[in-house]
């Protein structure tokens, strides 16, 4: 199998949580025998590139971050320049977002099932996750920690010649937390939470509360 | 208020807004030809959370529009679609609210929200030109809104356009 993959989100590749997800799903692919080749769309440059092998491939598969209940506005930029092809080629998603519940990602999902009959193009499953926004703020081998699964579903692509319904749901954890938990994450968010992301927002050279109003 | 972004090519927007001139004083309604705008897509770079809060550091021609969405009662995006939901253009537009969120969180019933950075939200909804999926762009709408702890006002096409109208 030769995998194209397309990294969709618009933060450059230096700094996307979805790169580094891409990374650990690809360690993932080569272990099971496939090949493959990425492309990053943050960078308009690379976009005739990208269309190039999404044209010539036939195992294409997006990964992108959740933008406001759908796919990045680049992103649907993007998609609109695709050609047209035939069910020969099999396109799949990998969706990620910040929120921890899989329910959050329902939405892009929905979308992104319909989006293949669009592109004339078969559908491969779309793998969701969420709980990925510290990939951004936290130490590399806590990245690890975060990315590291996605190397098993990168195997299991392979192996499973797609993502499967129901690996997908077991990758995503509960579509809604436990109701101690959220009592306790309540909490969490109005104490811990808070002073943490203060902290960053400070190393970040914030000069200004996080919840100050410009206007 | 209420605030009408257009981004559709062929500016179908404009007889939503015309015809609001006979209920509404000037006042109460706005009309924003954002299809002809500079406006960049969202970067993802989290400044308007962490490093610049409530400010995107992206400078075209979104912020004037972001202060009138979070002074407006209702936000309504009129666009083109394209595979079934809103054109690029329109997507930009939304992606690019997030300064109107703080990046703290709370639960707000079952799921986890941002804590919004103003006290007043608009409720959302969508006239949609061309082929979109009704259905998808209701659940779509509904969700933008619940972001806002508000909710949809609707979704339809421009063939309905004085069906939304009763909902302004």
């Amino acid at each position: 199998m030769h995998v194209v993959i397309i990294n969709g989100s618009p933060r450059v590749e230096k700094y996307s949580n979805t790169e580094k997800i891409i990374d650990a799903f690809a360690e993932g692919l080569a272990k099971a025998g496939a090949t493959f080749e990425r492309y990053a769309i943050s960078d308009r440059k690379n976009w005739d590139m990208a269309r190039e092998s999404y044209t010539q491939n036939a195992e294409i598969i997006f990964a992108l971050p959740l933008y406001v209940e759908n796919i990045p506005g680049l992103l649907l930029e993007f998609f609109e320049t695709l050609p047209i092809k035939d069910n020969n080629t099999r396109v799949s998603f990998i969706l990620q977002g910040g929120f921890a519940e899989a329910s959050q990602l329902e939405c892009g999902k929905k979308f992104l099932e319909k989006l293949p009959k669009y592109l004339n193009v078969s559908y491969g499953g779309t793998l969701i996750k969420g709980d990925n926004f510290c990939i951004r703020v936290v130490s590399k081998e806590d990245v690890l920690k975060i990315t590291g699964p996605y190397q098993e579903m990168g195997k299991s692509f392979v192996e499973n010649n797609g993502f499967k319904a129901e690996i997908v749901k077991k990758f995503a954890g509960p579509d809604y937390l436990p109701v101690p938990m959220r009592i306790m994450i309540q909490v969490i968010f109005k104490t811990i939470a808070r002073k943490k992301f203060e902290t960053y927002s400070k190393e970040w050279g914030a000069k200004v509360p996080i919840d100050y109003r410009p206007w | 208020m209420i605030l009408l972004i257009d981004t559709t090519e062929k500016k179908n927007g404009k007889q939503i807004a015309s015809a609001l001139k006979n209920q509404f004083s000037q006042t109460e309604y706005e009309y924003i030809d954002a299809g002809e705008l500079n406006i960049s897509h969202c970067l993802g770079c989290n400044y308007c959370w962490l490093k610049t809060p409530g400010e995107c550091v992206v400078k075209d021609d979104y912020e004037p529009i972001l202060k009138k969405m979070s002074v407006s009662d209702q936000v309504w995006l009129i666009t083109d679609t394209v595979f079934g939901s809103v054109s690029y253009k329109t997507k930009n537009i939304i992606d690019r609210v997030m300064p109107l969120a703080t990046m703290n969180l709370h639960m707000v019933g079952k799921q986890m929200r941002h804590i919004t950075r103003y006290d007043k939200n608009p409720k959302w909804g969508i006239v949609y030109c061309g082929e979109g999926d009704r259905e998808y762009l209701s659940l779509f709408c509904e969700r933008i809104a619940i972001n806002f702890a508000e909710r949809s006002v609707g979704v339809f096409p421009i063939e309905e356009y004085e069906e939304a109208i009763k909902c302004m």
